[in-house]
């Protein structure tokens, strides 16, 4: 075999790895945003039963229960995108967070059973979006290093392969000192 | 749980008569352990001086005799101390344990079972031998827990066919329930490859280790620098492993300071800690009344049962209620 031919061959194989390794990074960033939209689904899923139990009590925070009702509306809509979802998903995450505070200022409301189970569903869902968030971000980061990094870089602009956002957690998530904490006191 | 403090001072104030008791006990044992090793070792050389004269020896037939001694000095050695090993264990370590938590029972000659061990995942291979003992099982807080010593060994056969067995772990090997609902399997290895080789080569050759399932890169740095976890779930591995455990299992190592790998399969967090030594076991010499040597059995009590309140195994979380 010429010389030509075999460094040839091996290029082309280059050039397969280079391409199979970015196609199965951003595979495993739309695997990975799946399943966080399956959490998130689950939470919107809580807010209409959470809504109309506080309702009733909360007074001041009327505003803010007419935004979670209209962020979860916007977000069960058909064809938003992953970065779309991003956005309303931060949103909604700051305003349950203001609610489930202002419940501590409600007797009636620690006390009621049903709520006491939303709120623990919600910490659950919680958990399990949080660590979903941090696996998409995971997979993004090697994502969007690949395509700055070289060799790679130059096939994913062949590819025409773009940077993806992460999801930006917040301080008091990675404290992790959430709502459980505040109906344990 | 009682602070370390206040169980060294349990040790040396409650337990004291017992010590000096067994104290006396090692003294007299001593004496009698070095008088017949010594005659053993007489033995062996007077035979060895003979086989020499008879000068039909070559260098492996001494080498046999010599190998053969130490052995039978070690199986006489144990047989010795036999009755004073167990009366350490009955006498110390198991007023030590109660003190500790009045739930939990100790059992000398037995160890936490080898389906457990082989279940758990942390070592990739089954192992072909298990010894083990100095079961403690029973509930903290109302979550069971039970560790014990374990020596798991895997048998080697070289090109003559002589078997030789190797060890796979030896240490201490703990079993908890953890309070988080999941369903594949997470473990959580010392990171050796990366501490070896450097960041770019360990993590292209932890990325490539076919043994294992998928890598999982952590986002906390320190955690990423001494531990490596592979899981058959990105995203379940994440729920089990949140900021707050990872900072927890790094302090935990430290505290530990030996090499400590962890699994999470089947509701159950199996954690084993690396000692490459029998634990709990007395020696004729050295005295119980040294603070080290108390502290090495106290320490690890308190390490090893201090764990439910060290990871909050005990924080069930509410889907678990």
């Amino acid at each position: 075999m010429s010389t030509p031919l075999i460094i040839a061959i091996v290029l082309g194989i280059i050039l397969i790895l280079m391409y199979n390794s970015l196609v199965a990074k951003k595979n495993q960033v739309e695997n990975i945003f799946a399943s966080v939209d399956t959490q998130l689904k689950k939470r919107y899923d809580l807010i209409p039963n959470l809504v109309s139990s506080v309702s009733k009590y909360m007074e001041h925070e009327k505003s803010i229960l007419e935004e979670i009702t209209k962020l979860r509306s916007e977000a069960n809509k058909p064809n938003i995108s992953d970065e779309q979802k991003i956005a309303i998903d931060a949103k909604m995450s700051s305003a349950l967070g203001s609610i489930m505070i202002a419940v501590e200022n409600y007797p009636e409301l620690k006390a009621n059973e049903n709520v006491m189970h939303l709120q623990r569903s919600l910490n659950e869902v919680e958990e399990q979006i949080a660590a979903a968030r941090r696996a998409y971000n995971q997979a993004v980061t090697d994502y969007n290093n690949a395509l700055e990094q070289i060799p790679t870089n130059f096939m994913a602009n062949a590819m025409n392969y773009r940077r993806k956002e992460v999801f930006e957690i917040h301080e008091n998530e990675r404290k992790n000192v959430n709502v459980k904490e505040l109906f344990n006191s | 749980m009682k602070t370390l403090s206040q169980l060294t001072d349990f040790y040396y104030k409650s337990l004291h008569p017992t010590l000096t008791e067994l104290e006396e006990d090692r003294i007299a044992l001593r004496k009698r352990v070095i008088f017949i090793e010594a005659i053993l070792a007489l033995i062996v050389l007077v035979t060895m001086y003979f086989m020499l004269g008879a000068s039909s020896i070559n260098l492996n037939t001494l080498l046999f005799v010599g190998f053969g001694y130490f052995a039978i000095a070690g199986i006489v050695y144990k047989l010795l101390i036999k009755g004073y090993a167990s009366d350490f264990k009955f006498r110390v370590i198991a007023p030590l344990i109660k003190e500790i938590d009045i739930n939990l029972k100790y059992t000398p000659s037995l160890h936490v079972n080898e389906a457990l061990y082989t279940y758990s995942g942390i070592f990739t291979s089954s192992a072909d031998r298990v010894n083990g003992n100095d079961l403690v099982k029973g509930k903290i807080d109302g979550i069971p827990i039970e560790f014990s010593d374990i020596h798991a060994e895997v048998k080697h056969k070289d090109s003559k066919g002589r078997t030789s067995w190797n060890t796979q772990f030896q240490g201490l090997f703990l079993v908890s329930e953890f309070p988080k609902h999941f369903k594949g399997k997470t473990v959580i290895l010392p990171d050796t490859a990366q501490s070896t080789f450097g960041d770019f080569i360990g993590s292209f050759l932890q990325s490539n280790n076919f043994s294992r399932n998928d890598l999982v890169k952590m986002d906390n740095v320190a955690f990423e620098k001494e531990f490596v976890v592979y899981g058959t779930d990105q995203v379940e591995a994440r729920y089990i492993l949140s900021h707050t455990l990872m900072e927890k299992i790094l302090s935990f190592k430290k505290r530990s300071d030996h090499p400590v790998s962890l699994s999470f399969r089947g509701g159950k967090i199996y954690m084993a800690i690396e000692y490459n030594k029998d634990l709990f076991e007395p020696s004729v010499f050295h005295s119980l009344l040294k603070y080290k040597i108390a502290m090495e059995y106290v320490e690890t009590l308190h390490l090893a049962i201090g764990i439910v309140e060290e990871l909050k195994l005990n924080q069930k979380l509410w889907s678990k209620l």
